[in-house]
């Protein structure tokens, strides 16, 4: 190489170096920084949640309305920090000292952080506020609770349905009615959902599905408590045990595991591997691959935001159970406001908490959440005007006796990875349903005992307040 | 081994083999031009047609994701953890390298040894340790990025090892006559040794930015807001959230976390394989 | 008495040089791995006191199934992990090391895949293994494999496909092997040639026993890589299918972090960390007699 060439080389080496530093300098100076400018004559509450997008926008209204409102009042600043995998961050850094004063967990939380002493019992400052269990729905309030204590109230709530594909019904008309089945409604028992998920499966020359009537794995978010649709429930309170061999337990995962017997577990793999998460046009239910799905309230604003082209082509009803006296089964879950151990300002903190738990700031968050109020009272300007035009069957359902709150135990994360890899086992045929939950049950039933034991102990050595 | 014909399958084995090893980049890079149309398209397509530029654009723009902010945090633990560790192991480099002490053999294995060490087995007490900081001190450690830069600044096995091999190839004679010209131990170290390890210097400063910035279970552990995360972190965050979705998005993200490193291996080629052929050669 | 002052004075002199890493040492490796030794032996939530417990941590790890799987699968990823990718790291380098022109191209190339950062080449292979619409799918289709494997989402594909992936980034290992071989003195090939040796018995006789203090160092380096595996399976597969992919770093993370067993993690960490110890202590050993180092 000439001498030439290399001066250039090593000028444009120079430049390209210049380029870099000169960029990192400038956005070490002037690129954005975290933190905001705040009000200087009031208590700052600091508070966590997990939303981005549109849920974080609807929460900020909340939040602006409580800071231009009883906020102003009390000098309380309530200051939104977005945070992921809430559930573990806000846990860590509980332990590190360094808790925010609200944090917006998942009412499955409840158990685990109760438990471990991380969270602050809510049951004086609520019973200050006149906050009392008749003005919940009863599945609610009792999913706020863990061992007797209160430790958080709801922010967002919804219950689970079945979603069905109008469009498909009607085009399908025929083939459902070759089946004896009513094109014009959702199917009410288990049996009559099979019969629709089979007479609305198509396939392409090559065999390959095309479009499923159902399938259990899509999403699959509610795998775990479909047994209380038959009847069944793998938790026995009273005693402390599980129960994964109860048969209601074991025909739901029967029939879970039944579609990839009749589907195959490679093709629904493939299948489903096309799928996009329930934010995107390419989910399931939007382009459309499935004709039915079991979702939540809030799935009806997804079905909008990504194609809009679909309102008015669904709707919603009961999920299906499989036993006939069994009416107006739902699972339930809540987002939850809680006070960690150690925040600063539990008392301001509260005042949030309450505010958001008003009836009209309620009502408007769920509406922006598209999802049911958590509240016994529901006003009929929110059912007219809700975002989910099928409101009412949630509504309905969410007070139904048959609605079911998440199991409180506290070692749920465990229960769920566990329950996840039995799922995921059973739906590649590498374990019979009965085989797979004995050992389930085997497994957790020693990890909770475990627990309990150590919990135990640990009273009897440092008493009722750790640390 | 003259021959033209080996020669002729030597090249076409390591064209195979670097088709193979740059076709995740261009598979990366063609995805990040698609538009999310094209991207899910089947049968997919090598070219993008259209070319979506402002994919680029749209990734700072993401609500899910703010990059710039992550690059810059990611900068600031680079800028302190860099200087940090590369003072201070040339610091200890030196103690190892040309100074003759009582027990400096015993401690420089005990040194070798810790790079054996598993992260998890320290994981958790630094993480209980950094608490105990935090309470006792009245500076949060956690949640800040001080667990992740201030323990560079005492040096690292690693590092050390690399210019202790180093400051040994430099002649004795230099240090030598300037101690009889009333030179301080220090005054050697800083005036004599350091001037001519430059390049050595710059292959520590390397590797530890580009340990900083592929750094994952470090910032997983200790931080806890999408605001103080690190780039890496971030995109780990990004994927989690739009995986299975945006993925023009995700490699437009993924390009622009590689190209800083491509980048500077470009500039420092030379420093880098050889620092690299060091590390193995003489173990 | 003047000596013993001198000599004093070396020690402190060379203390105060090695202080930061001494401090450091103390500070950040010593006291914690002290701790965790005390942790692994307690019932620890991180949010309540430690309650000592003896050795049950251990004993509970002894009979937990997902403990032996993990065990298991980290064990079948190194021995297939491992051992490919040294051998196609050498058998690159030696390519290399042909004295062909173009050599620092593709060692440019070679290299490159391993200045990705490993969350952003997980992604990226994510994105590769898309049973769909992934690159090495569409690939196979095209050369007529009608029904190429799911890869990550298939329990048997899913193990093979991160071998498979880190064999891209051995760019690393191929530059160590390459300097190896350049120490090579060619008067020994030539000699060899003289004797009329077959390619095969130079690399066997001559090649491998001068650079296997560069295997030897590869391989323990490879082996503490290997057996703590994590990000890349915690990005791409979160262990699935059915913990085919559940490594041993990734279940010590869950009950450190996610289930708060801070002591149960501990005793994982220290019963790694005697794995490590014990293999390359064994490494060491076998080493003796096949690692030859020139000169000493």
């Amino acid at each position: 190489m000439s001498s030439f060439s290399t001066r250039i080389l090593s000028g444009i080496k120079r430049l390209v170096v210049v380029a870099l530093i000169a960029s990192g300098l400038g956005l070490l100076a002037f690129g954005p920084r975290a933190g905001e400018e705040l009000p200087k004559d009031c208590v700052i509450v600091d508070y966590w949640e997990k939303w981005t997008g549109d849920e974080e926008a609807g929460m900020h209204q909340i939040v602006d309305d409580f800071n231009t409102t009883v906020g102003r009042k009390e000098h309380i600043y309530v200051r939104y920090l977005s945070t992921s995998s809430i559930e573990q961050k806000t846990l860590v850094a509980i332990a590190a000292g360094t808790p925010p004063d609200v944090a917006g967990l998942y009412n499955q939380d409840i158990p685990q952080y109760g438990a471990l002493d991380s969270l602050q019992p809510l049951d004086d400052l609520a019973a200050e506020h006149g906050i009392t269990a008749q003005m919940y729905k009863k599945v609610f309030w009792d999913e706020c609770h863990y061992d007797g204590h209160l430790y958080g109230l709801v922010s967002s709530a919804y219950d689970v349905a079945l979603y069905y594909n109008t469009h498909i019904f009607r085009q399908s008309a025929s083939a459902l009615e070759a089946r004896g089945l009513d094109p014009q409604r959702a199917p009410r028992t288990i049996a009559e959902l099979d019969q629709y998920a089979q007479a609305l499966d198509r396939f392409d020359p090559s065999g390959r599905i095309t479009l499923a009537g159902y399938l259990p794995m899509e999403p699959g978010w509610y795998l775990n408590y479909t047994c209380i649709w038959f009847g069944g429930s793998w938790w026995n309170n009273a005693e402390h045990k599980f129960t994964f061999t109860d048969p209601g337990v074991v025909n739901s995962f029967k029939w879970i595991q039944s579609y990839s017997d009749r589907l195959g577990p490679t093709a629904v793999n493939d299948f489903r591997s096309g799928f996009g998460t329930i934010d995107s046009p390419q989910n399931a239910f939007l382009t459309p691959s499935v004709a039915m799905v079991q979702q939540g309230t809030f799935f009806a604003h997804f079905i909008h935001r990504q194609n809009p082209s679909m309102d008015g082509h669904w709707a919603a009803a009961p999920f299906p159970s499989a036993l006939p006296n069994l009416r107006d089964v739902t699972y339930c879950n809540c987002d939850v406001l809680v006070i960690p151990r150690g925040a600063r300002h539990q008392k301001e903190a509260f005042e949030f908490i309450a505010f958001v738990n008003r009836q009209d700031e309620m009502e408007k968050l769920a509406n922006l959440h598209c999802k049911i109020s958590p509240l016994a009272k529901v006003s009929e300007g929110f059912l007219a005007h809700s975002n989910n035009p099928y409101i009412r069957v949630f509504d309905r359902l969410a007070a139904s006796p048959n609605a079911h709150p998440t199991e409180p135990i506290p070692i749920l994360p465990e229960v769920n990875d566990e329950l996840n890899d039995f799922e995921q086992q059973l739906q590649l045929q590498q374990v019979s349903p009965e085989e797979g939950l004995r050992q389930v049950q085997v497994r957790l039933q020693q990890k909770y005992d475990q627990f309990m034991e150590d919990q135990r102990q640990r009273r009897k050595q440092h008493g009722q307040t750790a640390f | 081994m003259t021959s033209s014909r080996p020669k002729f399958a030597a090249h076409l084995l390591l064209l195979v083999i670097c088709v193979a090893a740059l076709l995740p980049f261009l598979w990366m890079i063609s995805t990040s031009l698609k538009t999310l149309a094209a991207t899910t398209a089947y049968p997919p397509t090598f070219w993008p047609n259209p070319i979506q530029w402002h994919n680029y654009v749209d990734v700072f723009r993401n609500e899910k994701a703010n990059f710039l902010l992550w690059t810059r945090n990611t900068l600031i633990i680079a800028v302190l953890g860099v200087t940090g560790t590369t003072l201070s192991s040339a610091l200890a480099a030196y103690g190892f390298a040309r100074l003759r002490f009582r027990g400096r053999n015993v401690l420089f294995v005990i040194m070798l040894c810790t790079m054996m060490l598993p992260f998890p087995v320290t994981m958790t007490s630094l993480f209980a340790l950094f608490r105990w900081l935090g309470d006792h001190t009245g500076i949060a450690w956690l949640g800040t990025f001080k667990p992740l830069w201030v323990p560079l600044w005492f040096g690292s096995a690693f590092n050390i090892f690399l210019l202790r091999q180093f400051f040994l190839t430099i002649p004795n004679e230099l240090s030598e006559s300037a101690r009889i010209d009333g030179c301080s131990e220090f005054g050697i170290f800083w005036r004599i040794i350091l001037p001519l390890s430059r390049p050595a210097l710059a292959v520590v400063a390397l590797f530890a930015f580009l340990a900083i910035w592929n750094d994952f279970l470090g910032p997983l552990v200790y931080l806890q807001r999408p605001e103080q995360f690190t780039l890496v972190l971030g995109l780990q965050n990004f994927q989690s959230k739009a995986g299975g979705t945006s993925w023009h998005l995700l490699m437009a993200a993924s390009v622009l976390v590689i190209t800083p490193a491509v980048l500077l291996f470009f500039l420092a080629q030379k420093s880098f394989i050889e620092g690299i052929a060091t590390t193995g050669l003489k173990g | 008495m003047a000596k013993l002052h001198s000599e004093t004075r070396a020690l402190f002199r060379g203390l105060a040089f090695v202080s930061p890493w001494l401090v450091g040492f103390f500070a950040f490796t010593l006291v914690p791995i002290a701790m965790s030794l005390y942790y692994s032996f307690c019932d620890y939530t991180l949010l309540q006191p430690p309650l000592f417990k003896g050795l049950n941590n251990y004993r509970l790890l002894a009979h937990d199934r997902v403990f032996w799987k993990v065990v298991l699968n980290t064990t079948i990823y190194a021995l297939m992990a491992l051992p490919l990718g040294m051998i196609v790291a050498l058998g690159v380098a030696m390519l290399l090391n042909l004295k062909i022109r173009g050599l620092s191209i593709y060692r440019t190339i070679i290299f490159l895949p391993s200045l990705v950062p490993t969350i952003a080449s997980a992604v990226l292979w994510l994105w590769l293994f898309n049973s769909k619409l992934g690159l090495i799918n569409t690939a196979l289709r095209v050369i007529g494999v009608t029904n190429p494997p799911g890869w990550l989402t298939d329990v048997h594909w899913a193990m093979p496909a991160l071998v498979f992936m880190s064999v891209w980034g051995i760019g690393n290992t191929v530059i160590i092997y390459l300097a190896g071989l350049q120490d090579v003195p060619r008067e020994l090939y030539e000699a060899a040639n003289i004797d009329g040796a077959t390619t095969l018995r130079k690399i066997w006789h001559v090649t491998l026993p001068l650079i296997s203090p560069v295997i030897f160092f590869n391989l323990i380096m490879g082996i503490i890589g290997t057996l703590q595996v994590f990000a890349v399976p915690y990005v791409m597969t979160q262990g699935g299918p059915a913990r085919s992919t559940y490594f041993y770093t990734m279940y010590l993370y869950d009950n450190a972090f996610s289930y708060l067993k801070m002591g149960y993690a501990d005793a994982m960490a220290w019963i790694q960390l005697l794995i490590i110890l014990a293999l390359t202590a064994l490494a060491a050993w076998s080493g003796k007699r096949w690692v030859h180092y020139q000169g000493s």
